[in-house]
C-alpha cells in the first residue's frame, strides 16, 4: 500500500458523545470534546490533503470472525463498539481500494485490550477494533501480511492474544513495563505461539520514558524488523497515554514526539486506543498525528507547558534501551530456528493455560488452549474457558478456531470437535469459527439450539 | 401586500403577491445604471397598486459576489493570533498578514498573552502600507474575545478612521481558517453592499415607498435593511436562497425536491428535504474559498442552456462558458438550446439555424440523433450531481451513536425546474432520477418569488463553562458571569431564549418563546479524578425558519 504521496488521509471522526462506560469513568462523553474542539477549530477537515468519511456499522458477523463473545456477541456489544469496529473496517476498505492513502480511525470506545474469548469488559475493551479490521482485510481483501504496531502506554495484550499463533501478522508492542501498570504482561519473552516465533514483541520501557528512546527504538527495532516483514498493510493502535500528562501512564512522551513516530511509521492505518489526558494531551497529540499522516507540518503543534528539550533522557536509559533493542534483534533473528527445545509438544498438540482478569467487569477466567501442530497450515486452535463473575455460577465454553488458509484435516478435526461437543453436558456454549471458509457457528447445550453469523 | 426583488447579473425580476396570489411580474435587464433598472421592474409590478397598501419589500442581489469574484473592493489587512496548531505557512490569504503572539485554548482560556510592542509594530506596518481596513481575528476567539477586542481597541486609539472587523461577531463557529475569510470578505464589501442599500434607498425614496424593507440572506432568512449593514457577507450570497425559496412557494408542503435553477451557463441545485431547504453544515463557498457564511446547501454545475459545445474526435464537449445566445437565436456557436429546439422540447428560436447547429458539430446520424446526444450528456451531468449531493448529505458525518442509527437513504420524488433554460431539460432529469417533473407557473420568476416570501430569521447561541464560572453569548460578543452554582442547561435556555426574542424585538419580531426552535443542544459534564468539577453547555437557538405561505394558482 505504498508508493508516491498523492492522495487523501482518511478521517473517521466517532467521538460518541452519548456513550460512556460510566458516568464518571474515563471512558466518557467528554473524552474527545476537547479534541473535537482543536480539530474543528484549526479547520484541518476542509484542508484538500484530508477526506472525513461517516462510519458504518460492523456486522455481527465481522465480529463473530473474530471474538468468541460469551455467550453471543449482541451481549458483548452496544451500537458505540459495531461503530468503532466498522470505522476501522471503512478505512481500511478505502485504503486497499486506493482511494486514500492512509486513514486515522479517531473514534471510541477503545479494543486493544479485548482478546479472542470475551466474557466482559477489560480494561476499558470489548471489541478489538483492530483485529475485527485486519480480519476483515485478510477475509474479503485477501490480504496477506500485516504488522500491528500498538503504541499504547499499555500492553496490547487482547491483540497479543487473537495473533499469537499467526505467523502472518506480525504484533509489536511498546508500552510501559508491566511490573508498573495494568495488564500486568507485555514483557520481552513473550513472543508468540510455537508456529509464529518473533511475530510477537514486547518492548517493556521504564516509567519515566522520553520522545528520544522512543524515536531510537523506532529507528533501530520497528523499522528494521518492518522491512524485513514486508507487511501488506501496517496498522497503528495509537493510544496516547504515553503523553507526559496522562493520568493512567507515567511516561513522558510528547505531541511532537507522537507526530515523528507517525511519520516513522508511515501505518496505513491508524486506530486510536488509550489516552485519558483529555484535556492536556488529547487536542495536540491527535492534531500531531494527523497532520503527520497527511504529510503537513506539525512543527506547530504543541502543548501550552512544552518546550523543546524540556524532558532529557538519562544515559542510564539510554543504556538499557539499547540493550533491550538488541535482545530483541536477537529474537527476531532467530524466528525461523527450529522449535525444538522451546515448547513442549504433545501427541501433535501445543498446550497453555491461562488466567485472565477483567477488571472493569471483574470476571476471572481460566483458558486451556490447545493448538494443533500441523506440517500443512497454522493448525487449528481449541479453547476451553470457565469464566467466574462474582459469586454467580461459572460458565464453561468451548472455542474451536480454525485459521485462514487451513487444511483440510484440521478443518475436519475441528468440526468434528464441534459436533462431539454438543452431546456433551460440560459446556455450556460451544462455537465454531471457521476462517477459511468464513463460516461461523455457535450452540447452547441448555437450549438445543444453534445458530449461524 | 409584499414585493420580492431579485437583482442579478443578467436581470431585475421583480413579483408583487397579495394575499397568496402572483398580482404582477417584472423581468427587466441589469443595467449599468442599476437604479434604473430596479425602479423600472418597481413601476412594472406597481402599476395602478397605491403604494401606501405595501407591507414590506424584499431585496436580493448577487451582484456584490461579482465584485469578491473581480476582486474590486478596497484592500484588507489581516491581523492574526493563531497561537500553536497548524503550521502559520498555510495561512496565506492573499492579503497584507501579520501574525500575532496570543494564545487562547479550546475553552477559552488564555494561555499565552498579547505582546503589545508587536502589536505596535503591526499597526505601523499596516499603516505603512496605506490599508484602512483591517481583519482582527483570533483562533478560539468566539470561546474568549478579550484578545480581539483588545487589539480592536488599540486600533481605535491609534488609527480612528480605520475600519476594524472582528472574528468573532462574524464568525461564531469553530473554524480559524473559514473565521479569517468570512471576516476578510466582510470588511472588504461592507462599502459596496453600504452602496447598494442606497441605491434601493433611492428608489424607494423617489417612488414614495414607505414599507418596511427586508434584505434576503443567503441562508433563506431576511433581515431588515438597517441592520443586514452589519453583516454583508451574509447577504450578497442569496441569488440560490431565493430561487430556492420560491420553488418552495410554488410546490406543494412536505416534498423532498431538488430544485434545479438551470440558466445560460450554470445550473443552481439545491435540496429540500420533506418541505425544508437543506442547510449546508459549515458555510458557504464563496468564490472558491471557505466561509462560515450560512447558506442553503447549494451546488453550481457549470452546464446551463448557452454553453458552447465543441466537437473533439468523436466526442462532444460542454464547456463551462458562453459565447452569447443559442445558435438558433442568432448566436455564435452551437448550444443545448438547440439541441433541445431540434427535438422540440422548447419553441425558442429558429428551428433551421438548430438544425444548422447540429450539423456543424455532428457530420453523421443527422440532427435529431446529434441533438439526443447532446440533451442526454447535459442531463447526465446534472443528475450525476443531484445523485452526489444526496450522497453527501447521507454522508455528513455524525459524532453520536442515534445519529448514525438514524441515517437513512433519502432520494427526491419531485425535481423543480426553475430558470430559464428548465423547460426542456427537467422531464428529462427527473426520467434519469425516477422523479416526477415540476415546472411550475412563473418558474422564470421564482427567484423574485423566494425573495417576496421569505421570513426573518435571527439566532443566538449561548456557551457556558460553569467551572470557569462564565457564558458568552456568541452572535451579541456578550460575556456574562455566572454567580450561581445551580446553573444548569435550563438556565442557560432561559437566558438565551429570552435573549433571542429581545434580540427579535429589536429586529422589529414578534416572536413567543414557544415558537423558538433550539437546533443544538449539547450538554458535557466536566468530570476530574471521578468528580463531576463542571458542566459545559451548548445552545443554539432561532426564530422560526420559513415561508410566509405559498403561492395559489390564479392571479395575474
Ligand atoms: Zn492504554
Ligand atoms: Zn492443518
Amino acid at each position: 500500500m505504498r508508493g508516491i504521496r498523492c492522495k487523501q488521509t482518511g478521517l473517521i471522526f466517532f467521538p460518541a458523545f452519548d456513550w460512556a462506560i460510566s458516568p464518571t469513568h474515563p471512558e466518557r462523553e467528554e473524552r474527545l470534546l476537547y479534541t473535537r474542539d482543536q480539530i474543528f477549530e484549526e479547520g484541518i477537515i476542509d484542508l484538500p490533503q484530508i477526506a472525513e468519511f461517516t462510519p458504518s456499522l460492523a456486522s455481527i458477523h465481522d465480529i463473530a470472525r473474530v471474538h468468541f463473545c460469551i455467550p453471543r456477541v449482541e451481549t458483548q456489544t452496544t451500537e458505540a463498539h459495531l461503530i468503532a469496529a466498522g470505522a476501522a473496517m471503512m478505512l481500511a476498505d478505502q485504503i486497499v481500494a486506493g482511494h486514500i492513502d492512509n486513514g486515522f480511525a479517531l473514534v471510541r470506545p477503545p479494543g486493544h485490550h479485548a482478546m479472542r474469548v470475551v466474557h466482559g469488559n477489560r480494561g476499558f475493551c470489548n471489541i478489538n477494533n483492530e483485529a475485527v479490521m485486519v480480519e476483515h482485510l485478510r477475509s474479503r481483501h485477501g490480504v496477506k501480511r500485516v504488522a500491528i504496531i500498538d503504541t499504547d502506554v499499555h500492553h496490547g495484550d487482547g491483540t497479543q492474544d487473537i495473533f499469537w499463533h499467526d505467523p502472518d501478522v506480525l504484533f509489536i508492542s511498546f508500552h510501559q513495563d508491566g511490573r508498573t501498570l495494568f495488564p500486568g504482561t507485555g514483557f520481552t519473552y513473550e513472543l508468540g505461539g510455537p508456529g509464529a516465533y518473533a511475530r510477537t514483541i514486547n518492548i517493556p520501557l521504564s516509567p519515566g520514558t522520553t520522545d528520544e528512546s522512543l524515536l531510537y527504538i523506532t529507528d533501530n527495532l520497528i523499522l528494521p524488523i518492518l522491512e524485513e516483514f514486508q507487511p501488506d498493510f501496517i496498522v497503528n493502535s495509537a493510544g496516547q497515554d504515553n503523553h507526559y500528562t496522562d493520568p493512567l501512564g507515567s511516561m513522558r512522551i510528547s505531541a511532537q514526539g507522537y507526530a515523528r513516530l507517525t511519520e516513522k511509521l508511515r501505518p496505513d492505518l491508524a486506530v486510536l486506543e488509550g489516552g485519558y489526558a483529555i484535556e492536556t494531551a488529547l487536542p495536540y497529540v491527535n492534531m500531531a498525528i494527523i497532520l503527520a499522516l497527511a504529510g503537513l507540518d506539525y512543527s506547530y503543534v504543541r502543548e501550552p507547558d512544552y518546550w523543546p528539550d524540556r524532558f532529557k533522557e538519562t544515559s542510564q536509559r539510554t543504556e538499557q534501551v539499547k540493550r533491550l533493542v538488541d535482545e530483541l534483534l536477537k529474537h527476531w533473528k532467530n524466528r525461523y530456528a527450529t522449535q525444538a527445545g522451546r515448547v513442549k509438544i504433545v501427541n501433535g498438540y501445543y498446550e497453555r493455560e491461562k488466567i485472565i482478569f477483567y477488571d472493569t467487569d471483574y470476571i476471572e477466567e481460566h483458558q486451556v488452549e490447545k493448538l494443533r501442530i500441523c506440517n500443512n497450515c497454522t493448525g487449528y486452535l481449541s479453547i476451553e474457558s470457565e469464566a467466574n463473575q462474582g459469586y454467580g455460577q461459572a460458565r464453561k465454553v468451548l472455542c474451536l478456531s480454525v485459521p485462514f488458509g487451513a487444511c483440510s484435516k484440521c478443518r475436519n478435526e475441528a468440526a468434528d470437535l464441534y459436533t462431539g461437543a454438543k452431546k456433551s453436558v460440560k459446556y455450556n456454549q460451544i462455537y465454531l469459527q471457521d476462517k477459511s471458509s468464513d463460516f461461523l457457528l455457535g450452540y447452547d447445550t441448555k437450549a438445543g439450539k444453534e445458530w449461524r453469523r | 401586500m409584499y414585493i420580492g426583488v431579485d437583482v442579478g447579473g443578467t436581470y431585475t425580476d421583480a413579483v408583487l403577491l397579495e394575499q397568496n396570489q402572483i398580482r404582477a411580474s417584472a423581468k427587466v435587464p441589469s443595467r449599468k445604471n442599476l437604479l434604473s433598472s430596479i425602479i423600472e421592474a418597481l413601476d412594472t409590478v406597481l402599476q395602478g397598486v397605491d403604494t401606501s397598501r405595501l407591507n414590506r419589500i424584499v431585496f436580493s442581489t448577487t451582484m456584490i459576489t461579482n465584485l469578491i469574484a473581480e476582486r474590486k473592493y478596497a484592500p484588507v489587512a489581516l491581523l492574526l493570533i493563531p497561537g500553536p496548531g497548524l503550521s502559520h505557512t498555510y495561512y496565506q490569504f492573499n492579503t497584507m498578514t501579520r501574525i500575532l503572539t496570543g494564545t487562547i485554548d479550546y475553552r477559552g482560556r488564555e494561555t499565552v498573552s498579547l505582546k503589545e510592542q508587536e502589536i505596535e509594530a503591526a499597526m505601523a506596518e499596516v499603516a505603512a502600507q496605506g490599508f484602512k481596513k483591517v481583519g482582527v481575528i483570533g483562533k478560539f476567539s468566539p470561546r474568549n474575545t478579550s484578545h480581539e477586542r483588545r487589539l480592536e481597541l488599540l486600533i481605535k486609539e491609534n488609527h480612528p478612521d480605520w475600519e476594524v472587523e472582528l472574528g468573532h461577531l462574524v464568525g461564531g463557529q469553530l473554524n480559524f481558517p473559514r473565521r479569517v475569510v468570512t471576516t476578510y470578505l466582510t470588511a472588504a464589501t461592507r462599502e459596496a453592499f453600504h452602496h447598494f442599500l442606497n441605491l434601493v434607498r433611492q428608489a424607494l425614496a423617489q417612488r414614495q415607498i414607505t414599507a418596511e424593507v427586508l434584505i434576503l440572506k443567503a441562508d433563506g432568512g431576511t433581515l431588515p435593511m438597517e441592520n443586514s449593514e452589519k453583516m454583508p457577507v451574509e447577504t450578497i450570497f442569496s441569488g440560490p436562497a431565493a430561487s430556492t425559496l420560491g420553488a418552495l412557494a410554488l410546490t406543494s408542503p412536505g416534498e423532498t425536491a431538488v430544485v434545479a435553477d438551470i440558466g445560460g451557463t450554470t445550473t443552481d441545485l439545491a435540496l429540500i428535504l420533506s418541505g425544508q431547504p437543506l442547510l449546508s453544515a459549515k458555510g458557504a463557498r464563496i468564490e472558491g474559498q471557505l466561509t462560515q457564511v450560512h447558506t442553503l446547501a447549494v451546488k453550481s454545475v457549470p452546464v446551463g442552456g448557452d454553453s458552447l459545445l465543441e466537437r473533439v474526435g468523436n466526442e462532444i464537449i460542454v464547456h463551462g462558458k458562453r459565447m452569447g445566445p443559442a445558435y438558433c437565436m442568432g448566436g455564435p456557436v452551437p448550444t443545448p438550446t438547440d439541441a433541445l429546439r431540434v427535438l422540440g422540447l422548447t419553441t425558442l428560436g429558429d428551428q433551421a439555424r438548430a438544425s444548422e447547429a447540429m450539423a456543424i458539430l455532428g457530420e453523421q446520424g443527422g440532427s435529431c440523433i446529434v441533438a439526443n446526444r447532446i440533451v442526454s450528456l447535459v442531463v447526465e451531468s446534472i443528475s450525476s450531481q443531484i445523485n452526489q449531493m444526496f450522497q453527501e448529505w447521507e454522508q455528513e458525518p455524525a459524532y453520536r451513536v442515534w445519529e448514525i442509527m438514524q441515517k437513512k437513504k433519502v432520494r427526491p420524488s419531485t425535481v423543480v425546474g426553475v430558470g430559464g433554460g428548465a423547460n426542456g431539460l427537467v422531464g428529462r432529469i427527473a426520467e434519469e432520477l425516477g422523479c416526477r417533473s415540476l415546472i411550475p407557473p412563473y418558474a422564470a420568476i421564482a427567484n423574485a418569488i423566494g425573495a417576496a416570501v421569505a421570513k426573518t430569521t435571527l439566532q443566538l447561541s449561548l456557551r457556558a463553562d460553569t467551572e470557569q464560572g462564565s457564558y458568552v453569548l456568541q452572535e451579541e460578543g456578550f460575556e456574562g458571569k455566572i454567580e450561581s452554582n445551580q446553573f444548569n442547561e435550563k438556565i442557560a435556555l432561559d437566558i438565551v431564549k429570552e435573549r433571542l426574542i429581545q434580540m427579535a424585538a429589536r429586529y422589529g419580531l414578534d416572536v413567543k418563546p414557544e415558537q423558538l426552535e433550539v437546533t443544538r443542544l449539547e450538554v458535557f459534564n466536566m468530570v476530574r479524578d471521578w468528580h463531576t468539577n463542571g458542566r459545559l453547555i451548548d445552545i443554539t437557538v432561532q426564530t422560526p425558519r420559513g415561508i410566509t405561505g405559498r403561492i395559489e394558482a390564479g392571479g395575474q
